[in-house]
């Protein structure tokens, strides 16, 4: 019962961060109908920038202003790059088949994987103890205060995105996007601000995610993109590809899942079996669990 | 033998709360040109997809010489000499004219599988009789000079001519045309008049969806006419001109768009 | 095209042929390198350039024959040369099982299944499973070539080896082109169900891409664990596929687009070895600015292959 509970723990844990990190797979795949391979480096590059603001910006203080202002400042600085990056490597090829589209997503995120290793080197950097190490201990089950700190702020940002696309003139217009490009043109949408929105709004959140992830495991390289990408956008197939509410659901059944992989089973065998229960929930359900089913039309 | 008849009984397609088709029975004869016409939304379209398997009808049987094919796939079916084409075209675009004649031979080829690795002399005179066919083709539809251009590059007209040939490949019994005239001038249509012609003089069955009424009444032999997946009347085109509730139903839409 | 045929190619296979004598040991290694990617890179575009399939683990099934080759030869003393139906068959085998059930998802969904099974793939390879594949590091210590008794130990061998495997493989490509199988892979890509409509049962032949692909990859990995003598898990983790489609589809899909892919992938940084740290970050912006610059990649593949007898005039011809 310990196992289970330390694991549910660990598993909320890391299941918020793979959904923070998925929301913008999730956002870009609804309006563009493009994997942005270059996803995962970005929440890569965001912990090195976060680590740059903190010694370089913020002289390694660690008061909760200045760790308020290290993660808006990486936000920032990581939504600018976003936005960079769709001008650059996507908007000319929008018209292109989407095969280009699929590639050039992969030469940025070479790009930018190999842009940190120039930059910050190839070996790991710790990235700085932000938040005290605090932990309560609930009846053998050990919770610390960052992991109260993740979840409780991917919370806060999940529900203020959902809130965001759902009520507001602004989310509709992403949802009108997302369904049909042309006709939310036709109905005076400006596509091109969308597309630049979402790519603000995924980047400051994937942004969010990689501070977490160099908060709670500490050792941050500059590869370790493709994996946690690839978890984030596997949680987003999950919940159903380009459904907003899918990608956080993926997220977090994929973190527990994972969690009670490791703690059951064995850590060197949980890639492994994420991939084989992802591989057979497409084969059963191709388009995820919140998914839609689209007929084509002859 | 079976006879060449299509038969369909109490077909019935829906899409979640809609019913595209509803309670459809017709029956096509061999040599017939059989013709369905409707108002935009008819289900005309859905009706084909259920006869040719892109579909499979929630109810009702599909009858072809004698044997039941509902629930078969497109493949199967085309194996039992059904072909289509399709109302918006769907050409294989990047490749050649005569590549995409090709295609229809592919039922038709003796090859197997492995013959695409290592060929036998066997294999190599089974694909120059193919191109024969195609060759053919090309003559009959008067393609022989785009054989080798891709198709997107080519004019609207001539795009369709090229999808008729290669349903005319596969060396069908029944024809199914979804809207051959659509986007065709006038020189064109007459042009396709007297190919449907050529087509039934071969032995081919054709059934046909068309908006052009002129055209249908002068080239069909029967007509249904369906409305909300229903049908509303059948007929000789003479018949079906002067029933009633055709005059209706066409009255209320004038719209030429298609579904 | 008769050009290509006619002069360019007799004159590759010449300076091919000719090219080892006249290079160092370090150069000739580079120039097996470049044979044996050319296959796998000609194997994946089987599957993704010329079928259409989103197809990103390659490195799934050429892994697979490495291995089988090196667990023959090193557990059970098989000579290389023996392994080779092996590498081929259960490569292809595995290929047509996996292929089987999830052909029919779409593009993306493809892609991200075919990822899966590569890592589960390397998973299995690192967690030593059944003993057999050498765990993390692999398996080293194979043996060299022998043909009837005689060593082939010279690098020369393995380079003629790879260039009859390079050989094999063009004419295989040669001969899918000119049939119904080939035929039927490339009308499935370009309308999948144009292409049901019209007879063709879109799910054997996409299965067969993935078997085929996966043979001939396998066979080019026989040469691999021949000149490396190991085999290990990274040399097939899945980044290594994701060059691979970066190839054929940079490339263009062409057999000289992707052997200009493998090119510019693998030999070009042997020349520029003291920027070796910058490699990737150059290719991808390489990428980038190729598929703006050229969609269908640099050297687009050509239809229109039909028998001349077809081609009137000539006015209208491609």
């Amino acid at each position: 019962m310990d196992i289970f509970l330390q694991q549910l723990a660990n598993g909320l844990t890391i299941g918020s961060m793979f959904a923070l990190v998925a929301l913008g797979y999730t956002m870009v795949y609804g309006v563009m109908k493009l994997i942005n391979f270059a996803h995962g480096d970005m929440v890569a590059a965001s912990a090195f920038v976060g680590l740059t603001v903190y010694t370089q910006v913020m002289g390694q203080a660690t008061s909760l202003a200045a760790v308020v202002v290290i993660f808006l400042l990486t936000a920032a600085i990581m939504a600018c790059v976003g936005i960079v990056l769709e001008r650059v490597a996507y908007r000319p090829l929008r018209e292109a088949p989407r095969l280009s589209a699929v590639v050039s997503a992969l030469g940025a995120s070479l790009v930018i994987q190999n842009g940190i290793m120039l930059i910050w080197g190839p070996r790991m950097k710790i990235f700085p103890e932000l938040v005290p190490q605090v932990y309560w201990d609930l009846g053998g089950v050990v919770i610390s205060l960052i992991q109260v700190l993740i979840l409780g702020l991917s919370l806060v940002l999940m529900v203020g995105l959902y809130l965001f696309v759902e009520k507001t003139r602004m989310g509709a217009a992403v949802r009108a996007s997302s369904i049909d490009q042309d006709a939310a043109r036709l109905m005076g949408i400006n596509v091109n601000s969308i597309i630049a929105l979402i790519f603000i709004i995924g980047s400051s959140l994937g942004a969010i995610g990689g501070l977490f992830i160099g908060l709670y495991y500490r050792g941050i390289t500059f590869n370790m993109g493709w994996q946690y990408g690839l978890y984030a956008f596997i949680a987003a197939i999950l919940g159903g590809i380009g459904n907003i509410p899918g990608a956080m659901l993926g997220g977090m059944l994929l973190g527990l899942f994972n969690a009670f992989i490791a703690g059951y089973v064995s850590s060197t065998w949980a890639d492994a079996f994420t991939f084989i229960l992802l591989i057979v929930i497409l084969i059963v359900r191709p388009t995820g669990l919140l998914g839609e089913r689209v007929a084509e039309k002859v | 033998m079976a006879r060449n008849e299509l038969i369909l009984k109490n077909v019935t397609k829906r899409f979640g709360g809609l019913t595209a088709v509803d309670d459809l029975s017709f029956k096509v004869e061999d040599g017939q040109i059989y013709g369905i016409i409707g108002p935009n939304g008819a289900g005309k379209t859905t009706v084909f997809n259920c006869i040719t398997g892109i579909y499979k009808s929630e109810e009702g049987s599909v009858n072809w010489r004698g044997e039941e094919i509902r629930g078969m796939t497109p493949y199967q079916i085309v194996d039992r000499g059904i072909v289509r084409t399709f109302q918006t075209i769907r050409l294989f675009g990047q490749m050649s004219v005569a590549e995409n004649i090709m295609s229809g031979r592919h039922i038709k080829s003796a090859q197997k599988w492995w013959h695409g690795i290592v060929p036998t002399p066997g294999s190599l005179r089974d694909e120059k009789e193919n191109w024969l066919k195609v060759q053919e083709q090309l003559e009959f539809f008067n393609l022989g000079e785009f054989a080798a251009t891709p198709t997107n590059s080519l004019p609207y007209g001539i795009q369709r001519r090229v999808e008729m040939a290669r349903a005319m490949a596969v060396e069908p019994t029944l024809l199914i045309l979804d809207e051959p005239a659509a986007g065709l001038n006038d020189k064109e249509t007459l042009g396709l008049v007297e190919t449907i012609y050529k087509i039934r003089e071969k032995g081919v069955t054709v059934l046909l969806i068309e908006h052009d009424m002129d055209m249908v009444m002068e080239i069909t032999d029967y007509l249904t006419v369906i409305n909300f997946g229903k049908k509303i009347a059948e007929g000789t085109p003479a018949e079906v001109q002067a029933n009633p509730a055709v005059i209706e139903a066409y009255l209320g839409s004038e719209d030429e768009d298609d579904e | 095209m008769n050009n290509y045929q006619r002069i360019v190619f007799p004159l590759f296979v010449v300076v091919m042929a000719v090219l080892p004598t006249l290079l160092n040991p370090r150069w000739q290694a580079v120039a097996i390198t470049f044979l044996i990617f050319s296959v796998v890179a000609l194997s994946q575009d089987i599957v993704l350039g010329k079928a259409g399939m989103f197809n990103m683990g390659q490195a799934l099934f050429f892994g697979m024959g490495a291995y089988i080759t090196a667990i023959l030869n090193y557990k059970f003393g098989w000579p290389i040369l023996a392994t080779i139906p092996l590498a081929i068959l259960l490569p292809a085998l595995f290929g047509i099982i996996l292929a089987g059930p999830i052909v029919h998802l779409r593009g993306d969904y493809l892609l991200v299944v075919t990822i899966g099974f590569n890592i589960v793939f390397v998973q299995v390879l690192q967690n030593n499973l059944g003993g057999v594949t050498g765990g993390p590091n692999g398996i080293f210590g194979l043996d060299s070539l022998s043909l009837f008794g005689a060593k082939l130990t010279s690098q020369l061998a393995v380079y003629y080896f790879a260039f009859a495997v390079l050989l094999l493989t063009l004419w295989v490509m040669r001969n899918l082109e000119k049939s119904k199988a080939g035929r039927a892979l490339h009308y499935l890509r370009e309308d999948q169900l144009a292409a049901e409509s019209i007879g063709i049962n879109t799910r054997i032949y996409k299965v067969f891409a993935f078997g085929l692909g996966a043979g001939i990859s396998g066979l080019a990995v026989t040469v691999y664990a021949t000149q490396y003598a190991a085999v290990s898990p990274e040399a097939f983790e899945f980044i290594v596929s994701v060059l691979f489609f970066s190839i054929v589809l940079v490339g263009g899909s062409s057999i000289p687009g992707v052997m200009l892919g493998v090119f510019v992938m693998f030999v070009v940084p042997e020349i520029f070895r003291e920027f070796a740290t910058w490699r990737y970050f150059v290719f991808g912006f390489a990428m980038i600015l190729a598929m703006i610059l050229r969609p269908r990649g640099i050297w687009p593949a050509t239809f229109g292959k039909i028998p001349k007898y077809l081609i009137k005039g000539g006015s209208h011809g491609a």
